[in-house]
């Protein structure tokens, strides 16, 4: 077994909306999964199915559990974080660690003290004393700290400086991340999570939109900037998307060969978030 | 198992520190209460004398009872603020961590909803009063240390009229099993507390005592009867752990005249019926409605989706 969350045709709906329609897709071990979507797409909803907090149709199965109905299992294998105001703003430091470590099989106290000499961060203080930033650090080291093998995290910087969110994901591929670890990570600042992903995965109105690895987008996408004469000739290609960027014409190629569109303009490979652009809008168009 | 719940209670006392500061701060008042009296009946030296004199002519069992009942007094201010602790603990216990949504932390750990839950009803109903009763001896040694000492400064033989006279392990033990008892018989309050702690969106005070008074009117002016309320009368009414006590154990008729036996018992434990306690229906009854309650609790914690 080499995929460690496998859904297929998953589906979930409060009332009339389908929040997750009928998605599929395989999550592999020592990957970095990006989920891209925008608000009420269905993100957060089939990440809390992964997690078994909420349940739903189809069959999924997380690192061969069925997430809903063997959560506690689940959980000694499994971390998540789900946003930074969630550590209870009560608890002190040390206590926190102190619980941790005796709830769960698999927290290293040794190594969380050692990531947490690293930071500011006093065992003595309490959660409501420190910064936001402190907390998200606070949480990936209790996190890292833990020998899980898949790690969820939903929008894990929101709110956090750029200079935090820089460390958060510094810290994040060299302390936590290894072959044996797997990542899911949803955030609307695709940007900073570029080039740390294995695989993309695209969700709009609850389904799937794209799924690659890293390495196949320059393979299957391509940009081209152009204007005029060109631009007519390129459209003939069918680009699933086009825009305007400082009076010239930006097209977007599905399965289109470089060789087809070259001489017509400059050719890259489009970064994820106009790709989401491109995908989300051009379907709509 | 049972280290998740000690981590589990430990963590309970951390968030709702009121647990052990309150009784705690009730002993204070009390002590102070106590040096303040001794300061003021000491103005009245003639009278303290003859007090002094009568006590020490008291047979044992009435010099016991004396105490008994003075001990008793401290204690009931004790219990009385332990319920209150009770009631707003249980009311906090679920709520809070939905409302500053740390519960999507708890949840991230390998703790089952089920020990979570279990672990807030061990709180409320054996952490609290365990706590309490530490709180009520510490406090009962403190007042009759403040006495002997007030006594030795009055010229009286302290050991003799408090230490040898106080049944301080037979009533420290009644204690206990009333401190424990209690929570028992109102625990279907409990039950309902936690469950409404897990399910109101708001003010879980108010949803919490709202049915208890609008459900008996309800009943009484739609179906014309009282059950409700004839139950809730009878939980919160006195809970069937004591025995009456015989006249003729208060007092003894001895040639023409009445006086207080010597069979009145000394010290409380004796007062305790504990196979009447157990073997009271209501009790049981009681204690499955607290189960339900429980239950529907965990339920809402597991499989409510808040988002």
């Amino acid at each position: 077994m080499t995929s460690l969350v496998s859904a297929r045709g998953v589906s979930k709906s409060f009332g009339s909306v389908r929040a997750v329609d009928d998605v599929s897709f395989d999550i592999d071990k020592g990957k970095i999964m990006g989920l891209i979507g925008p608000n009420g797409a269905g993100k957060t909803t089939l990440l809390k199915a992964v997690l078994g907090l909420t349940d739903c149709e189809g069959s999924l199965s997380v690192l061969g559990l069925d997430p809903f109905r063997q959560r506690k299992e689940l959980m000694q294998n499994i971390c998540f974080i789900a946003d930074v105001a969630v550590l209870p703003r009560w608890i002190r430091v040390n206590q926190l660690l102190d619980f941790v470590e005796s709830v769960h099989p698999r927290f290293s106290r040794t190594r969380a003290d050692e990531l947490l000499a690293r930071t500011k961060i006093l065992p003595k203080a309490k959660i409501r004393e420190l910064s936001k930033g402190m907390v998200t650090q606070l949480h990936l080291s209790i996190i890292t700290a833990v020998d899980a093998t898949l790690l969820v995290l939903d929008e894990p910087t929101i709110g956090l400086d750029i200079i935090f969110r820089k460390e958060f994901y510094s810290n994040l591929l060299n302390d936590y991340f290894d072959k044996e670890r797997t990542i899911l990570i949803t955030t609307h600042q695709v940007e900073e999570i570029e080039n740390l992903l294995t695989d993309v995965m695209f969700i709009n109105e609850g389904r799937i939109v794209l799924h690659a690895s890293m390495d196949a987008l320059p393979e299957r996408y391509v940009e081209l900037m152009t204007s005029g004469e060109n631009a007519e000739r390129a459209r003939q290609l069918n680009p699933i998307f086009e825009r305007d960027v400082f009076g010239k014409k930006v097209l977007t190629f599905e399965g289109i060969t470089r060789d087809q569109l070259r001489g017509l303009g400059e050719l890259r490979t489009p970064g994820i978030a106009d790709l989401f652009v491109a995908k989300v809008k051009g379907a709509a168009a | 198992m049972i280290g998740h719940q000690i981590a589990l209670i430990k963590r309970e006392l951390w968030e709702h520190r009121a647990i052990y500061v309150t009784p705690l701060v009730i002993a204070l008042i009390v002590s102070i209460m106590a040096v303040t009296g001794q300061v003021v009946l000491s103005a009245f030296d003639h009278e303290v004398s003859i007090a002094i004199i009568g006590a020490s002519n008291l047979g044992a069992t009435e010099r016991a009872a004396a105490i008994t009942v003075l001990l008793a007094g401290v204690s009931s201010l004790l219990v009385m603020a332990m319920w209150v602790l009770t009631v707003f603990y249980s009311l906090d216990a679920l709520y809070a961590e939905r409302k500053d949504r740390s519960i999507l932390f708890w949840r991230s750990l390998p703790c089952t909803d089920a020990e979570t839950v279990v672990s807030k009803l061990l709180t409320a109903a054996v952490v609290i009063p365990l706590i309490t009763f530490v709180v009520v001896m510490l406090t009962h040694l403190i007042v009759l240390a403040l006495a002997s000492l007030w006594l030795g400064f009055q010229g009286a033989d302290a050991w003799h009229l408090i230490w040898r006279a106080a049944p301080l392990p037979s009533n420290w033990t009644a204690t206990l099993v009333f401190l424990l008892a209690l929570p028992l018989w109102l625990s279907p309050f409990i039950g309902w507390f936690l469950f409404v702690s897990a399910f109101t969106r708001r003010s879980p005070l108010l949803v919490a005592f709202l049915p208890i008074v609008i459900l008996p009117l309800l009943e009484r002016s739609l179906i014309g009867t009282s059950l409700f309320f004839d139950a809730l009368f009878v939980r919160t009414g006195s809970l069937p752990l004591f025995r009456g006590l015989s006249t003729g154990e208060i007092f003894t008729y001895q040639g023409d005249d009445w006086s207080v036996g010597d069979r009145l018992p000394s010290g409380l434990l004796s007062l305790l019926d504990l196979s009447r306690f157990f073997g009271s229906p209501s009790l049981w009854i009681g204690l499955l409605v607290c189960g339900l309650f429980t239950t529907a609790a965990i339920y809402v914690r597991r499989y409510r989706d808040d988002s």
